[in-house]
């Protein structure tokens, strides 16, 4: 018993062991990551604009290895020939992203072309050097209309920039992405080109909507070298209205349950309760023919 | 043959376990009916100053109790289930563990409702559920198929009786007067007849085939309890075949360890063999890798799916209840894998040490089904003091808890000086039969 004891001892050690994960720290050095400092701009569709800059460390070797840079202070600023606004500061999140969002009347340092430059900064630590990115974007109105052509559902958008002046300059060339608010994601409907400041789409008439029927479109410009991203949206009752969002009914929760159910239960109980009947009443039988065994005279 | 000398044999051999109790015996029903006062006592405290003398709060409404009555109802679900088997396809070997199986499907019959009961915070209401029944409910399911299963297993286990009864009754010489009674009137006047034989062959048969069934409908009505619900670690389809494998899982293992006692304390090394420990053993490493299976299942599932509550409960499940977890998951199933794997491993003592491990693995992994699932509820509440959010048994607790095995043990060893634990009757159907092999005579057989 004892060598039994022992081996048991060991095998339920060695489980154990190896079970549990967190027994050895695991450290990390620095010099074996790659900083990724990345930068971007979203003109989003209530017309703030959103800086966001992410900070990420990746194992130069393994390239699942990727660890979010935590509680990294970043500081944004416009710049303009040595001048420079600060627009704020964020610290990053567990996922490394660090954002602010600027009003929709803000005003840049812009210049001769209506460009202005975005700067986010990472000061540094002791033992991470200083990050810096720089973006130089343009301001772009991006407007979607929802209309009906000769009984066609059209998505228009239109696309400017402004001047000095103020005078509305059509955007000549650029990407843009048509696509519709699903449960978890959009649904991209149609890609294409706007050109002369003018895109447009003819949108299907079968996509489901809420329970009303409506459906949120979306044209949105992505990672554009001069705009950077700007999105832009518009609702309508364009959908099929969507009955399943109706409240179902659970009959079980009335006060009297389903028919079936009665029938399956006394189905099961009576077939259950007749056997214990018939053995009872066989029981029954052993005893009167042991009784009779009994009451016979004794050859 | 002449079978009526050799009943008179068999009862000789039996009765010192039927007569009078050993100083250690003793000593035992002692040590048991201390631990049932002492119960008892925590039981008219709990039903003086309520629930409050538990660990179970608004959050953990059910604790201890609730595992002690799942641990034991499946323990009788698979106690029905094994003996059914044993009885339907005529298992060779069945005579050496069937009335140990028998005993402990309905010892643990009667003990598991009881802790329900200590669950309940309003027992004056209790009758409502009779009187009231909503038949929507899983819960008036499971009390409609427990009150069934009892009365099944209350005649099934009589059937198996009555022949040893009879026995008894015709050989009671030395037997104090109100057991000659006793057995008299049990024996319901059975002779051992060609026609009683038959008749009484017919109906255990036909019960044995009723009460697996009805361990099947019982363990699944008891796993839709929980699975019918929408709490995270609960809501699932596999928990009905998943609580019929975990429960033959403790089923087996409380076997093993009942027959390593009995023939340890009884010596009954004759009857209760090494060949027993290793057919047992293999089942329960059958059961052991199936029940590992359900387990990683079941918990994959939920963390590859990664919804936000089922991942909470993990994040509970691996955190604050790390080593619970360990254990009952991962060495309670694979200890007694590699222990029953492996020939060499398979002694008796071996068996019975994986046996334990499995038992006391699946004690836990009831406990890690109920607690953890009702710390982390959709909802947090609005009063979030540590004890309420957390579930810790309090004295009361333990104290009833241990007094229902203390009861178990006790009512089995009560049944133990009614009946021989090994059936007489089936050892004379084999012999009548002519299975018997000159290895397999008893002591005094070997010496004629």
């Amino acid at each position: 018993m004892k060598t039994n004891l022992l081996t048991y001892t060991i095998c339920t050690l060695l489980i154990g062991l190896f079970l549990v994960p967190n027994t050895m720290a695991q450290e990390i050095n620095l010099r074996d990551y790659r900083i990724r400092f990345r930068f971007k701009t979203v003109k989003q569709a209530d017309q703030t604009r959103m800086l966001e800059a992410s900070f990420i460390a990746a194992n130069k070797k393994d390239r699942k290895d990727r660890l979010p840079v935590y509680g990294a202070e970043i500081s944004f600023a416009n710049v303009l020939e040595g001048e420079e606004v600060a627009l704020g500061t964020a610290k990053t999140s567990k996922e490394g992203i660090a954002h602010i969002i600027l009003p929709k009347d803000q005003s840049y340092l812009t210049d001769k072309e209506g460009k202005f430059t975005l700067k986010a900064v990472f000061a540094g630590t002791d033992e991470m050097k200083r990050q810096e990115r720089e973006i130089n974007t343009k301001d772009v109105q991006l407007s979607v209309e929802l209309a009906e052509k000769d009984s066609i559902r059209t998505v228009q958008i239109n696309a400017h920039t402004l001047d000095s002046l103020g005078v509305e300059i059509p955007l000549e060339e650029a990407d843009v992405i048509v696509s519709v608010q699903g449960m978890l994601s959009r649904m991209v409907m149609d890609e294409g080109t706007i050109e002369d400041g003018r895109y447009e789409f003819e949108m299907p008439t079968d996509l489901p909507g809420d329970v009303d029927g409506n459906i949120t479109v979306y044209a949105s410009i992505e990672d554009h070298d001069d705009y950077g991203d700007v999105i832009q949206k518009e609702t309508a009752q364009w959908g099929v209205p969507n009955a399943s969002n109706k409240e179902g009914t659970n009959s079980l929760w009335s006060e009297v349950a389903p028919i079936w159910m009665y029938v399956v239960l006394t189905i099961l109980l009576v077939g259950i309760w007749a056997n214990f009947a018939y053995t009872i009443t066989n029981l029954f039988k052993i005893r009167k023919e042991g009784q009779e065994l009994e009451t016979e005279p004794a050859n | 043959m002449n079978i009526a000398l050799r009943k008179k044999e068999l009862v000789k051999e039996f009765s010192p376990l039927l007569l009078k109790p050993s100083k250690w015996a003793k000593i035992w029903i002692g040590i048991l009916v201390g631990l049932i006062l002492w119960g008892l006592i925590a039981f008219v405290i709990q039903v003086v100053k309520g629930h409050e003398v538990t660990g179970m709060r608004d959050n953990v409404v059910w604790g201890i109790y609730i595992i002690n009555f799942i641990f034991f109802v499946c323990l009788s679900y698979s106690g029905a289930f094994i003996s059914g088997v044993l009885h339907f396809f005529k298992t060779p070997w069945k005579n050496s563990v069937s009335r140990i199986v028998e005993i402990i499907t309905v010892v643990s019959l009667i003990i598991g409702p009881i802790f329900i009961l200590l669950c309940i915070g309003r027992l004056d209401r209790l009758h409502y559920l009779f009187l009231y029944p909503r038949i929507q409910s899983p819960i008036t399911w499971d009390i409609i198929a427990i009150i069934t299963d009892l009365i099944g297993c209350f005649i099934y286990l009589y059937l198996t009786f009555i022949p040893d009864f009879a026995i008894l009754r015709d050989n009671s010489e030395g037997l104090p007067k109100w057991r000659k009674k006793l057995y008299t009137f049990l024996a319901i006047g059975y002779r051992d007849t060609s026609t009683q034989r038959k008749r009484l062959h017919k109906i255990t048969r036909i019960m044995s085939a009723m009460i697996i069934a009805l361990a099947i409908v019982a363990y699944t009505v008891l796993a839709w309890i929980f699975s019918l619900t929408l709490q995270p670690g609960w809501n699932s389809t596999i928990f009905a075949p998943y609580f019929i494998v975990a429960g033959l899982y403790s089923g087996i293992g409380v076997i093993i360890i009942a027959m390593y006692l009995i023939r340890k304390y009884f010596k009954l090394e004759h009857y209760i063999r090494k060949v027993h420990f290793i057919g047992a053993g293999v089942i329960l490493l059958i059961i052991s890798l199936l029940f590992g299976y359900f387990t990683f299942s079941e918990y994959f599932s939920r963390w590859f799916s990664h919804k936000i509550h089922d991942a909470n409960l993990l994040d509970t499940l691996f955190n604050r209840y790390f080593w619970e977890f360990v254990f009952a998951n991962y060495i309670g199933v694979l200890v007694p894998i590699v222990i029953l794997f492996f020939k060499k491993f398979r002694t008796i003592k071996s068996i019975t040490f994986a046996a334990i491990v499995a038992v006391l693995g699946l004690w836990l992994n009831r406990y890690l089904i109920v607690v953890p699932t009702l710390e982390t509820p959709y909802i947090p509440i609005q009063d979030t003091r540590p004890e309420f959010v957390h579930y810790s048994a309090t004295w009361i607790e333990w104290a009833l808890s241990f007094a229902g095995v203390a009861a178990f043990v006790l009512f089995f060893m009560l049944l133990m000086r009614l009946v021989p634990i090994i059936p007489m009757s089936g050892i004379i159907d084999y012999e009548r039969e002519g299975k018997v092999r000159p290895s397999e005579l008893t002591q005094q057989q070997q010496q004629q």
